[in-house]
């Protein structure tokens, strides 16, 4: 019987479709491209090898840092606006009720939508003109709020990241919800028989309880912050005047707008050193938190 | 005894009176969110319903009679059928290539004993943790010395090698919960590997395609990096990349861009409604794990 489950042949032929496709695809462009980060290339022209020249020039362009803290400031807006929310409304669907499951539905909804259709409607709806947020405004008396909120400068990063919370808040609301389930019932029982009020529960058993659920979701928040494309590039395109520029959006812009396929090289390679770094620190610093807990 | 039941009594007073006291309060506030994220949606699919005046003169209004000539045109002269084609051709036949790729390995992988298991096991695993972005560059380039920059097929090859990683993950700890017997039985019984798979093992690991199969056509449908910066020419684009389009060409015209939109949307709302508890389960358990 072991001989079958040894046997070479039927472990190669299981094996190499997937494993080609995924190397072919996935693997072998990453490592190719690492090379490509060394030379000046249009994608025309023979490559130039320029040495460090790319990294250099992509760690001290402003433009790139800008962008990077706008990666930064969806993060933050990500942890502190998508998470406690989630939570919040995982507390409340968390006891069965009636609707429970209709509300999560519709909570999770936005989630189902394809990202190119939440950012077309999103912009129309914060549209100047025909928008809803403008006409509300108007209709409510505060016509002297109304903005073109993606088209001042000022603004556009908070509206964009005011749609991101719109978009994912339902993913970590139910995350956070299989881990509240998770935690026996017990354990909230005999605490209420000491005395535990509200407050002392959530933070002293929800919250240590299910901190591995909160963990995972900063992770995850940062590493969907760092890697934001598509919302914003149908929103703003990075506008106006780079005030929503996101790396991703900037490595775009350098290789498929200008033809720099060795510098847009160089971007993506530092765009993947900075989200695992990002990634990684975080998971360190919560563990530790974790442990004082 | 009397104790025990004195408790009892006390906090099922306190549960009355704590809940009796919060119920309005977190009706009123899951409503009034409920509200704010229904809405949005609501309203792109009433507004594809009126005429392009109406939604100039007034935003909130219902549609006085149902325009549905706006669908006729955005799927004919804003060319939603040709995308809605390739969305259909590039997504179905990735999560068929997918599936069939996927679960020989997940087989190998979860039964089969061997030194590099471990190995090509985490390779996949790690591949969870690539970000898209930072292969969107290599990729471009990869498909534009292969030729198949404007082919559907640059999408379908691609969609697949991303939706493997999920995949094999799932499908492996699915047919690793199989019972052993099962497959040692029909080894005796004389069957070839290639039965034992196609005959026992992929029919009972069901469950698992299914569910796999539905989250990679959520992906694939939606997919839109890729497909920007693979596919330029207008016959080869799906959904979301021929909605991108709209933004130049018809911006004003908002009643047929949401008629549009709600044409791209549809597949995926249908198949949210049916399919709810394995969708939400399936995209929370995924993204956790990865």
């Amino acid at each position: 019987m072991d001989l079958i489950f040894k046997n070479k042949k039927y472990i190669f032929l299981g094996l190499f479709p997937a494993l080609s496709l995924f190397i072919f695809f996935v693997v072998y462009p990453i490592i190719r491209s690492f090379f490509y980060g060394f030379y000046d290339w249009n994608g025309l022209s023979r490559p130039i090898y320029v040495g460090l020249a790319n990294f250099k020039a992509v760690l001290s362009d402003k433009v790139f840092w800008h962008a990077f803290r706008n990666n930064i400031f969806i993060v933050v807006i990500s942890v502190f606006g998508q998470i406690p929310l989630g939570l919040v409304l995982a507390v409340l669907l968390n006891d069965k009720f009636r609707g429970a499951k209709f509300f999560r539905f519709i909570f999770f909804m936005p989630m189902i939508l394809s990202t190119v259709v939440v950012g077309l409607l999103w912009s129309t709806i914060l549209n100047s003109q025909v928008g809803i947020v403008n006409n509300l405004l108007k209709n409510i008396g505060l016509g002297s709020l109304a903005h073109d909120w993606l088209g001042e400068s000022g603004l556009a990063l908070y509206s964009v990241g005011f749609v991101i919370i719109w978009q994912f808040f339902g993913l970590y609301m139910i995350i956070l919800m299989a881990a509240l389930q998770n935690i026996p019932k017990e354990v909230f029982e005999s605490a209420e028989l000491d005395g535990a009020g509200g407050l002392t529960k959530l933070f002293h058993i929800t919250l240590p309880m299910i901190w591995s659920s909160i963990m995972a979701s900063v992770v995850l928040c940062i590493a969907g912050g760092m890697k934001t494309f598509d919302l914003v590039f149908t929103m703003t395109q990075g506008g106006p005047a780079h005030s929503t520029d996101l790396m991703a959006i900037y490595m775009y812009n350098k290789t498929f707008e200008t033809y720099k396929y060795g510098y847009g090289s160089a971007v993506s390679l530092v765009i993947f050193v900075l989200s695992f770094t990002l990634i990684i620190g975080s998971r360190a610093l919560m563990s530790r938190k974790s442990a004082d807990l | 005894m009397k104790k025990q039941t004195n408790i009892e009594f006390l906090r099922s007073m306190s549960f009355t009176i704590g809940t009796r006291a919060k119920k309005p309060v977190k009706y009123l506030f899951l409503i009034m969110f409920g509200f704010i994220t229904f809405f949005p949606v609501f309203w792109m699919f009433y507004t594809s319903l009126k005429s392009n005046q109406e939604v100039m003169m007034n935003t909130f209004s219902l549609p006085t009679r149902l325009h549905f000539e706006n669908y006729i045109k955005a799927w004919k002269t804003a060319k939603i059928d040709v995308y809605f084609l390739n969305s259909v051709i590039v997504s179905v036949a990735a999560v068929i290539l997918t599936t069939l790729v996927a679960a020989p390995a997940a087989f190998i992988l979860s039964k089969f004993k061997f030194g590099m298991r471990g190995f090509i096991y985490s390779i996949f695993i790690v591949g969870m943790l690539i970000p898209m972005q930072t292969v969107l560059v290599p990729l471009f380039l990869q498909m534009k010395i292969l030729g198949l920059l404007d082919k559907l097929l640059s999408m379908i090859l691609s969609y697949t090698a991303f939706c493997l990683p999920m995949s094999i993950f799932i499908l492996e700890s699915f047919i690793r919960s199989l019972p052993d017997s099962i497959i040692e039985a029909a080894v005796l019984d004389g069957a070839s590997m290639k039965r034992i798979f196609a005959q026992i093992v992929f029919p009972l690991s069901s469950p698992a395609i299914a569910t796999v199969s539905i989250l990679n056509f959520l992906t694939n449908w939606k997919e839109f990096s890729l497909a920007l910066i693979f596919i330029s020419k207008d016959s080869k684009k799906t959904l979301p990349l021929g909605l991108y389009n709209f933004i130049g060409a018809y911006s004003t015209d908002y009643s047929q861009l949401m008629a549009a939109m709600v044409i791209a949307s549809l597949p995926l709302m249908i198949i949210y409604l049916i399919l709810q508890d394995q969708i939400i389960n399936g995209m929370t358990d995924g993204a956790v794990k990865s």
